[in-house]
């Protein structure tokens, strides 16, 4: 069901605010952050990951996750985007079982930081012993930790893999309530939210949802309990996913209210469940600019933002 | 008389704390006191501290304010509880063990989010043995995150007290860099130098060259070094005509011992005269 082209007017949503809660900024540019700014996203989540290639020790992930909760989330203050993010061992590099092994001992450390919302993302890729194995442990440490789950489903054998994942989450005596199934399809969700999780979709080109299934999905299921997604990255994706499948959602005639609770409040309510997701921060906008008395509005690195129109750069 | 002072400090840095959390907050920061095990246990309570103090901006006392004052410290009352806290957890945490001392603090700058390492940076004047932060204050420098760069660069007597004249020079232009407020910066005049003040003459003539303005507070690290090269530098400044520019490279000269750029200042009678008068200071020039 493929539609012809048409164009994004954002007009369309002018006004209405996004919550994108699986981005991963770290490999999008700031022309990215400022164009999701001006399409009304205001906060943001920004789940741990794999960077499209194997980290080879420890460190670098002592410093992906350091740069999650610092430089990052900087950077996106810069543009008035509320930045948090889930904390987790990715499926694929739980495979390296020796390294796997020393990041569950530092991830502790992580992920009871200010603004971490979850552990995530973690799941099943391959479906390996591995992946089941370091996937138990986090959810362990996200029930100790009272901590809202984001769990990355596969690609390849989806159906049971999701299945998969929630039984292993139940049996390990998490709430439903508290996890987030992610990248469902048209054959996952209506299992996931008969069973009490929150289905979370992806809308990414080619590979996962497009947002016109999307809109049929919320017109079949209702908007309770499900979340639209971006999942951008350093493939071919779009930040703008939210807000354009908002925009199309108001096309093809949906409430704006579901649409709301769909691309909006239901990931606030999810993710609010740690303790560390305060909408009152959203507005904080540039943050520095009120610590002190006496100072400049621009301050710490911060940039006046350019006009993207104009030929000259001065 | 340092340690004296210090510790002095640091007692109503603990009193204005419990005044500014509820009973469950002090028992818990009580319990890590008491704790046998303080080196182990001392990252999970730093970084969890925000959930148990609230991060709400502290209250103090007008004592309280006027012996921070005396001492120096008076910017802490612009601080939020949760800083305040991590600040006096860091503070008392010396057990004697230098070795131990260094490793346990310096992993929580390893991983350590934004809040953190605000409060970890603004810590160093009251951590036991000053001199081993030296390399990790310069390394702070370097870092991009503006609320970063202030906890080191405003109100921090740490680095004037203990960095190197490179790593100071650094700090400074940095904080013009980035556009920090340059007159809350401890120890700014006692620390001007040459070097410094011909790195900053040539970032002046960059900035020029560029279109763009020159901060004020530049010259005021220039003047006492005015020799005959920077005297050239000066005077195509005065030649700008733009009036906030002139009237800092005039109180510049007016603090320097170099005759030639006196006389010259003369020539310039709106400028002579806003000396004479005594209005120019460089308090004048904050935003
Ligand atoms: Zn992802």
């Amino acid at each position: 069901m493929m539609g012809a082209p048409e164009a994004f007017d954002i007009s369309t949503v002018k006004g209405m605010k996004f919550f994108d809660p699986h981005v991963h900024m770290t490999s999008r540019t700031t022309d990215d952050y400022q164009a999701m700014a001006d399409a009304g996203i205001v906060a943001l989540i920004e789940p741990a990951f794999w960077l499209g290639q194997p980290r080879t020790g420890l460190d670098s992930f002592r410093d992906y996750y350091s740069s999650l909760i610092g430089w990052e989330r900087f950077r996106s203050s810069q543009f008035g985007i509320k930045h948090y993010c889930t904390i987790g061992l990715n499926s694929r590099e739980a495979n390296n079982e020796s390294l796997a092994e020393q990041v569950m001992e530092i991830l502790p450390l992580f992920v009871y930081k200010e603004g971490v919302v979850g552990i995530g993302e973690i799941g099943f890729d391959d479906q390996t012993a591995a992946e089941e194995k370091y996937y138990r442990l986090q959810l362990e440490l996200a029930k100790e930790a009272g901590m809202p789950v984001q769990v990355h489903t596969p690609h390849r054998d989806k159906k049971k893999g999701t299945q998969r994942s929630m039984d292993i989450a139940l049996e390990h005596g998490l709430d439903p309530y508290h996890i987030i199934i992610d990248h469902n399809n048209e054959e996952t969700v209506k299992e996931v939210l008969d069973r009490g999780f929150w289905a979370a979709f992806t809308i990414y080109p080619f590979t996962k949802m497009g947002n016109e299934r999307m809109v049929e999905i919320v017109k079949q299921y209702g908007a309770e309990r499900i979340m639209v997604n971006s999942a951008a990255d350093w493939g071919i994706s779009d930040p703008l996913a939210v807000p354009k499948t908002a925009a199309l959602m108001k096309m093809r005639g949906l409430s704006d209210q579901d649409i709301e609770l769909v691309t909006y409040r239901n990931a606030i309510t999810a993710f609010a469940q740690s303790g560390q997701l305060d909408e009152a921060d959203f507005n904080a906008q540039i943050d520095l600019t009120e610590k002190f008395e006496g100072n400049t509005i621009l301050r710490g690195g911060q940039q006046p933002r350019t006009d993207k129109s104009s030929i000259i750069i001065s | 008389m340092r340690d004296d002072h210090i510790r002095a400090v640091k007692e109503i840095i603990g009193a204005i704390v419990k005044n500014n959390i509820n009973l469950v907050a002090e028992k818990w920061l009580e319990d890590f006191i008491l704790a046998t095990d303080q080196p182990a246990q001392l990252a999970k309570v730093f970084v969890m501290l925000p959930r148990k103090t609230g991060k709400l901006p502290i209250a103090i006392t007008d004592d309280q304010q006027e012996a921070l004052q005396a001492a120096g410290f008076s910017y802490i009352r612009n601080w939020t509880i949760d800083r305040l806290a991590r600040v006096w957890l860091l503070a008392g945490f010396d057990q004697g063990d230098k070795e131990l001392f260094f490793s346990t603090i310096n992993r929580l700058f390893l991983s350590a989010e934004v809040n953190e390492a605000v409060a970890l940076y603004s810590a160093l004047p009251f951590l036991s043995h000053p001199e081993i932060w030296e390399k990790r204050c310069a390394e702070g420098i370097r870092s991009n995150i503006g609320s970063v760069l202030e906890a080191i660069m405003e109100n921090n007597p740490y680095p004037a007290a203990h960095l190197d004249e490179a790593a100071w020079n650094q700090l400074v232009l940095k904080a013009f860099f980035t556009e920090k407020n340059i007159s809350l910066i401890a120890g700014l005049d006692q620390r001007a130098n040459l070097q410094l003040a011909l790195t900053l003459v040539d970032y002046a003539k960059e900035r020029w060259a560029a279109g763009r303005e020159v901060h004020p507070q530049l010259w005021r690290l220039v003047g006492k070094f005015t020799n005959a090269e920077i005297f050239e530098t000066l005077k195509t400044g005065l030649q700008h005509y733009n009036q906030i520019e002139q009237r800092a490279i005039a109180l510049a000269i007016s603090e320097s011992g170099y005759q030639p750029a006196k006389d010259y200042i003369s020539t310039f009678p709106e400028l002579k005269l806003a000396l004479a008068d005594g209005s120019l200071n460089w308090n004048s020039f904050n935003p």
